[in-house]
């Protein structure tokens, strides 16, 4: 709220420079986010008349609890409590003069749950005319526009005590009869900016006895409103209830200043102090004569609440020991009646303050007051083991992994676009949002690894070539039952050469091709002692169809491995040949052995033999390894590729493997006949099961 | 003593000749030409029998002495020829030291995830227990369990993106705290971090995704101070030993009072770390817990601004666009 300072010196006896001031409401509760000096011209601009007063503004941040905070008064009450300089009240001086109003005006209220109190108020033979300069600039120093001097003062009023008031022409309020009800079905009201709204069944409207003239407490009628033809002056100072005009407010897209403040609760007993604070100015400023005495209905009257509080309860939520009689003179500062009891302090919690009802309510008071600065700094005495979580765990090693891995961590968006989610292929598992932003952001990613391959493309644009990331995060996804889950996701993406630096090395040495990006994979995995991994081919819609793979633990798939499709080069405007790998990280988690399971050191040296095989081209690597550890026995310790070849040397539609095999057994040092029988075995079976033909 | 000089001077002999070889070559013939089978020091004692027999003693000493004397010259030439030799070899091997090193690039973390991690490390310290909670949450969870009135204000800090009526992404990850409280009785440390999200448009200093730690600690007699002071311990392993901790009183409906914390960031600045406050009666009674024996306190910390503070980054944007040239500073 804008709260100028020459506006509140009326209510509170201000001692101490304005800056002091904002830091002491600040450190209160009400921020003030920024003190303001309004120029001559901008008071001007706003139509305002520049004058020789105090033209500082404080822009206060009011919580949506403090409703009170958003009148003059409530500022003036709040610098009063914290400070103990003196506070007064408006006293409005109202000589009824005319006629009493009972017989000229005719309220009741229909629907009581939604309407607490309606005063109501008639002051006639005003003239309209425009205000006068300190109540001109005192509005536009607020933030309000003057618009004439009847329409100026009651949001002056509503500035000054929090009421918001509304001002009818009596003389088109049909049968001068105020009726507050639910609007009926179908009824239609224009509203004094002109538009014509339609009202739902549960919207509270002001009607007169042929039709609804406002919508309560969010904005007037325009067929009522006061003109400057206007001679006679119908005015209501009600109190609504917060949730109807929350909601009405909301339905219509509708906020205003009389809105905002009834959601956040208004005094119910302010309404009969408003109302002749309004007729006063009125007689004064319009030059009006006012009728005797107001209507008041006010069915939703209750009892001040008292609340007990203990105060040993005080002591043990602050950490400290307050004196009870200390905590109940920082109520009475804040206008909260209170007294120390039997041992407890009974406060009442006054009509302004709808956020206090229980006793915490009435300790944060006291706390406040007291100082949050002078609360002690200690620790919770019971000690407690401190830990991460399973998963935490887990994920951190695996983080760790993959940096050792030589890639780089990202962090990416959950909410995505379309184009990146429709690549992952899971079409109706896909999560939209209901209320997107915009497009771009609309869709809950299904996968990790579209948003890295964008990553990839952005820092492509930006001119690096070589890169290789990874991220790991949630994936959202809707299940097999329809049920929406959440996953936790690892993937990793690699373009370029993993040498980015190595002069006179030949960048393709090391390209992040699909084997790179494999070797990287596995490595990781096997860091954190993942074991019997599996890599068989697979089609996946991001992926290259033939340059993809699923991956396997223990038999189990737990992710995909392969080459950018070309569609996803396309559309997500990708430089060479991107590879990625994703998988899922908590079906991982139960598949990763609990020990190591230490292996002995071999005691028996090895015997190295080197293999040429010719093989048809299609003929997986993997059945050749199966084939020669089969044949080869126990005494197989490895079996590593050195070289593959495809060319002159070999038929159009074969392949030559360089293969290096590993014999030793755990019992004894093997001689090279038995080495070279069973090598001769191992060729034999080759050459039986794929018809292999040897060289070199 | 002529016998004697002639020792003497085949000494002098071998020195010189010693002196002058220029190779190891040179120098194992000169073994062989004075101290082999056949060598001149190997003659001359045997011309021993030639000597008056009283001075033969002294003859076979000398002769001895003399033979020690010419190998200890040939070891000490040929360490110096040797020593010479290889140091030429290695001038011939040197490299230039200061060509930059090849290996691949090594990966390094997210800046906030890396935060993230830190902050966990603090708190498990701090005796909390690390717990994962949704990010698509439900409604009562993110709302109705933490004492939002349905139709309040309050709610227009939380604009939330919903996924149905009943699911949206989580505004705060104090939703953690029925899930926790439900099966779970105190005494409790609780803490949980993440992506969070509102409704909100994008700026330098806003997003619709923003990551929190949120913290809870439920038991008999937790106080204000106890807050505080957990706070204060954060905010010193966080930011350094001379930070202060700042508390200005605040709304959020799940707690009461309610405070907003600051932590001193030097120069008189404060930096705004989230909310805090003592958990309202109405949540821990709503996961049966008894207001009257036990009390808690809650605080949620916003972690983006923290690197951006440590590191003076000045747009929040940079963190989720992973742009390589800015990840890799950290």
């Amino acid at each position: 709220m804008r709260v100028p300072v020459e506006w509140i010196s009326e209510y509170v006896d201000i001692q101490a420079p304005i800056d002091e001031l904002a830091d002491l409401l600040t450190m209160a509760g009400l921020e003030v986010e920024e003190i303001q000096a309004i120029s001559p011209d901008d008071l001007a601009r706003s139509g305002g008349v520049p004058d020789s007063r105090d033209a500082r503004v404080m822009l206060t941040k009011v919580t949506p609890n403090r409703g009170d905070w958003l009148s003059m008064i409530g500022v003036a009450r709040e610098i009063a409590a914290n400070t103990g300089w003196k506070f007064k009240l408006p006293e409005p001086q109202v000589e009824g003069a005319g006629a009493d109003v009972a017989g000229q005006i005719k309220i009741s209220i229909a629907d009581p749950d939604l309407c607490n109190r309606y005063v109501g108020m008639v002051i006639r033979g005003v003239q309209i005319k425009e205000s006068p300069t300190w109540l001109k600039n005192r509005l536009v120093m607020a933030g309000m526009r003057p618009i004439n001097n009847i329409v100026d003062i009651t949001n002056y009023v509503m500035l000054e005590l929090g009421q918001p008031l509304h001002a009818f022409d009596y003389d088109l309020v049909q049968g001068h009869e105020i009726i507050v009800r639910r609007a009926k079905e179908g009824e239609k009201i224009t509203s004094i900016d002109q538009a014509e709204r339609e009202l739902r069944p549960d919207t509270l409207v002001i009607a007169d006895a042929g039709r609804a003239v406002a919508i309560a407490g969010v904005m007037g009628g325009f067929e009522s409103e006061v003109t400057h033809t206007t001679t006679n002056i119908l005015l209501e100072s009600a109190n609504f209830d917060a949730v109807s005009i929350r909601r009405t407010s909301k339905v219509l897209g509708l906020v205003t200043e009389s809105s905002y403040r009834f959601e956040r609760g208004v005094d119910p007993e302010i309404a009969a102090l408003a109302a002749p604070r309004a007729a006063e100015l009125m007689a004064e400023l319009a030059g009006g004569e006012i009728a005797s005495g107001m209507v008041d209905v006010y069915p939703g009257k209750k009892e001040p609440k008292k609340i007990v509080v203990r105060p040993e309860r005080v002591d043990a939520l602050l950490g400290e020991h307050i004196d009870p009689a200390a905590a109940v003179s920082h109520l009475i500062a804040l206008q909260i009646p209170a007294e120390f009891l039997d041992g407890k302090i009974v406060a009442t919690a006054p009509s302004f303050r709808s956020d206090i009802a229980i006793e915490v309510d009435i300790i944060e008071e006291i706390a406040r007051i007291h100082g949050y600065e002078n609360i002690l700094e200690t620790l919770p005495s019971f000690p407690l083991q401190g830990k991460d979580s399973d998963a935490g765990l887990f994920v951190e090693e695996l983080r760790q992994a993959m940096m050792a891995a030589g890639m780089q961590e990202v962090l990416t968006h959950s909410v995505v676009d379309p184009v990146s989610v429709e690549l992952s292929g899971y079409g109706e598992k896909i999560l939209p949002l209901k209320n997107p932003l915009s497009e771009d952001v609309s869709r809950m990613r299904p996968m990790l690894a579209p948003n890295l391959l964008q990553v990839i493309t952005r820092n492509q644009a930006v001119g690096a070539k070589d890169i290789s990331i990874f991220e790991i995060g949630k994936v959202y996804r809707r299940t097999d039952t329809g049920g929406i889950y959440e996953y936790r996701s690892a993937a990793g993406a690699m373009v370029g050469s993993q040498w980015a630096s190595a002069w006179s090395i030949n960048r393709d040495t090391l390209a992040a091709d699909f084997f790179l990006t494999k070797g990287a994979l596995i490595g990781a995995l096997t860091r954190i002692g993942v074991k019997n991994i599996t890599v068989e081919p697979a089609e996946h819609p991001l992926l290259h169809p033939t340059r993809s793979a699923r991956v396997l633990v223990d038999g189990e798939e737990i992710g995909i491995l392969g080459e950018a499709s070309p569609e996803a080069r396309e559309k997500l405007d990708l430089r060479g040949r991107p590879c990625v790998f994703e998988f899922d990280v908590e079906k991982l988690m139960g598949l990763v052995p609990v020990t190591v399971g230490y292996k002995q050191l071999p005691r028996f040296p090895a015997i190295h033999r080197h293999i040429g095989v010719v093989l048809k081209r299609d003929l997986p690597y993997v059945d050749v390894l199966g084939n020669i550890r089969q044949s080869g026995g126990e005494i197989i310790e490895g079996v590593e590729l050195l070289d593959v070849y495809t060319g002159s040397q070999v038929g159009a539609d074969e392949k030559s493997f360089t293969l290096s095999l590993v014999f030793r057994s755990p019992e004894r040092t093997l001689t090279d006949d038995e080495v070279n029988g069973v090598l001769e075995s191992v060729k034999t079976r080759l050459a039986s099961t794929f018809e292999a033909s040897f060289r070199g | 003593m002529a016998e004697f000089e002639a020792i003497t001077s085949l000494e002098a002999e071998a020195a010189g000749k010693v002196a002058a070889s220029g190779s190891i070559k040179e120098l194992d013939d000169l073994d062989v030409e004075f101290l082999g089978r056949k060598g001149k020091v190997t003659l001359l004692l045997r011309s021993i029998s030639e000597q008056p027999a009283d001075q033969r003693p002294a003859f076979g000493g000398r002769v001895n002495l003399a033979k020690n004397n010419i190998a200890a010259m040939i070891v000490d030439r040929r360490e110096s020829l040797g020593t010479g030799e290889s140091k030429a070899r290695l001038v011939a091997e040197a490299i230039d030291v200061t060509m930059p090193g090849r290996f691949y690039d090594v990966g390094r973390p997210h800046v906030l995830v890396e935060t993230m991690a830190q902050i966990k490390r603090i708190f498990i310290g701090l005796g909390y227990e690390i717990v994962e909670s949704p990010e698509i949450e439900e409604y009562r969870y993110n709302f109705e369990a933490l004492n939002y009135p349905e139709e309040h204000p309050a709610m227009d800090e939380q604009m939330s993106f919903y996924i149905t009526d009943k699911n949206l992404l989580r505004t705060q990850t104090t939703a953690v705290q029925k899930r926790i409280m439900d099966q779970r009785k105190p005494p409790l440390r609780i803490c949980t971090l993440g992506k969070c999200f509102r409704y909100e448009a994008v700026d330098a200093t806003h997003g619709h995704t923003f990551h929190q730690v949120d913290c809870f600690a439920v038991d008999e007699h937790i106080t204000m101070a106890d807050l505080k002071g957990t706070l204060a311990q954060f905010c010193h392993e966080m930011f350094g030993p001379d930070t202060r901790v700042r508390f200005r009183p605040d709304f959020f409906p799940f707690v009461e009072p309610g405070v907003e914390i600051a932590a001193s960031i030097g120069g008189g600045r404060w930096l705004e770390l989230g909310g805090a406050g003592m958990i309202h009666p109405n949540v821990l009674a709503a996961c049966g817990i008894d207001s009257n024996k036990y009390s808690g306190f809650a605080f949620g910390l916003g972690i983006d601004r923290t690197p951006m503070i440590k590191h003076g980054i000045d747009d929040l944007r940079l963190f989720m666009e992973n742009d390589l040239r800015f990840l890799r500073q950290f």
